[in-house]
């Protein structure tokens, strides 16, 4: 009886080592390919080339539109204060958007996962911030650009969009946050699904071009505005 | 061959025990620092370390050769202690992590707190299957003072 139970004891002895070992390598090896799969870096500098291109014309875009007004030789009967305060923030906005803090990015030819980061979080604390909510938002909340015609229009379609970007980047700063929770990530779910560097690069990028796009919409209609008036 | 290897894995689980006992003290500590609590909250954590350093001066010291001498056993210790090492090394210096660059506290806590669990594990699974291989131990030596006694 004591002779099986000591067999016994070996034969759990084994097993419970074999489990360990089996545990302990699958836990290295985890380690190393999600190390490894961190450690990624993309080629954006074609994808760059082309968003700066795009930027640049939407920026020039915005300040042809807001430099129709000068305080000093307009004529028109509308509120100068309300136009002064569109423009100044406009030109506020766009000092945001042309920052080297911003502009660094698109010199980029190789990005890794602290640069799709550093982006997203420059993009939130600097352009959705300084110039979405603190210049575009309280553009919008002020009495004397309320005056200016086709304010009421224009208005929820602002402010819709406002909302939307400022969530927009939540979930793949998130998502980046969260990369040093181990996962199995197999290249067909990077292409199929979502490359945590490049996707974010992406999506980040596709934001700062929707925000030049409402200011861009923002632009014409500060034009019209003063154009007609 | 066997022989070298097992001496090889036998001095070098010592090695890795101190780095990964020392990486994990570090860690444990650095976290406690953060959160202003005292260190010896941090003590039942180190309990698994402890517990099989002891099983070790055991086998050490009395000489317990079908541990000291298994060679499965002395590799699934280095495994273990290597990877804790790893994580260890990878909670201090993978900046790919970007919450250990974000917090700056020289140790990413959110992911090392992922492995707690699983180094316990390990341990403790370690000091089980030693204390089963020692009853066997005992066995052996048993069946050896009897023949002795006969002879």
């Amino acid at each position: 009886m004591k002779k099986i139970l000591l067999e016994y004891a070996s034969m759990f002895a084994y097993t419970i080592t074999g489990l360990i070992f089996g545990l302990s390598f699958f836990l290295l090896f985890l380690n190393f390919y999600h190390m490894d799969e961190l450690a990624d870096t993309v080629d954006v500098s074609t994808y760059n080339d082309t968003s700066k291109v795009n930027v640049e014309n939407k920026i020039n875009m915005i300040r042809n539109n807001i430099n129709v007004y000068n305080q000093d030789s307009y004529t028109g009967s509308l509120n100068i204060y309300g136009l002064n305060n569109a423009k100044l923030r406009m030109e506020a906005c766009l000092e945001i958007l042309e920052s080297d803090e911003m502009m660094r990015y698109f010199d980029l030819d190789t990005i890794g996962i602290q640069d799709a980061y550093n982006f997203t979080r420059d993009f939130r604390n600097i352009v959705l911030n300084d110039c979405v909510a603190m210049q575009i938002n309280s553009m919008f909340s002020t009495d004397t650009v309320s005056t200016l015609p086709n304010f009421d229009i224009i208005e929820p379609y602002v402010k819709l969009n406002i909302n939307n970007l400022l969530n927009s980047t939540n979930y793949v700063q998130n998502n980046l946050e969260n990369s040093d929770h181990y996962y199995f990530s197999t290249n067909v779910n990077k292409i199929n699904f979502f490359d945590i560097v490049e996707d974010s690069y992406v999506d980040t990028m596709n934001n700062y071009q929707y925000t030049l796009d409402l200011i861009v919409e923002i632009s014409n209609w500060y034009k019209n505005v003063v154009i007609g008036g | 061959m066997k022989k070298i290897f097992n001496i090889l894995f036998y001095g070098l689980k010592f090695l890795l025990f101190i780095a990964a006992f020392g990486l994990t003290l570090f860690i444990f500590v650095r976290m406690n620092m953060r959160l202003e609590k005292s260190i010896v909250s941090v003590l039942p954590e180190l309990i698994p370390f402890a517990v099989l350093l002891i099983i070790f001066i055991i086998n050490m010291l009395f000489k317990q050769t079908r541990i000291t001498k298994n060679l499965f056993y002395n590799l699934t210790c280095c495994l273990v202690l290597g990877t804790i090492i790893f994580v260890c090394y990878r909670a201090i210096f993978d900046t790919n992590m970007v919450l250990n660059g974000k917090y700056g506290y020289g140790a990413d806590f959110n992911y090392f707190d992922n492995f707690v669990a699983y180094i316990k594990i390990m341990l403790y699974g370690l000091v089980i299957a030693n204390i089963l291989f020692m009853f066997k131990e005992k066995d052996k030596k048993d069946k050896e003072t009897k023949k002795l006694e006969r002879a």
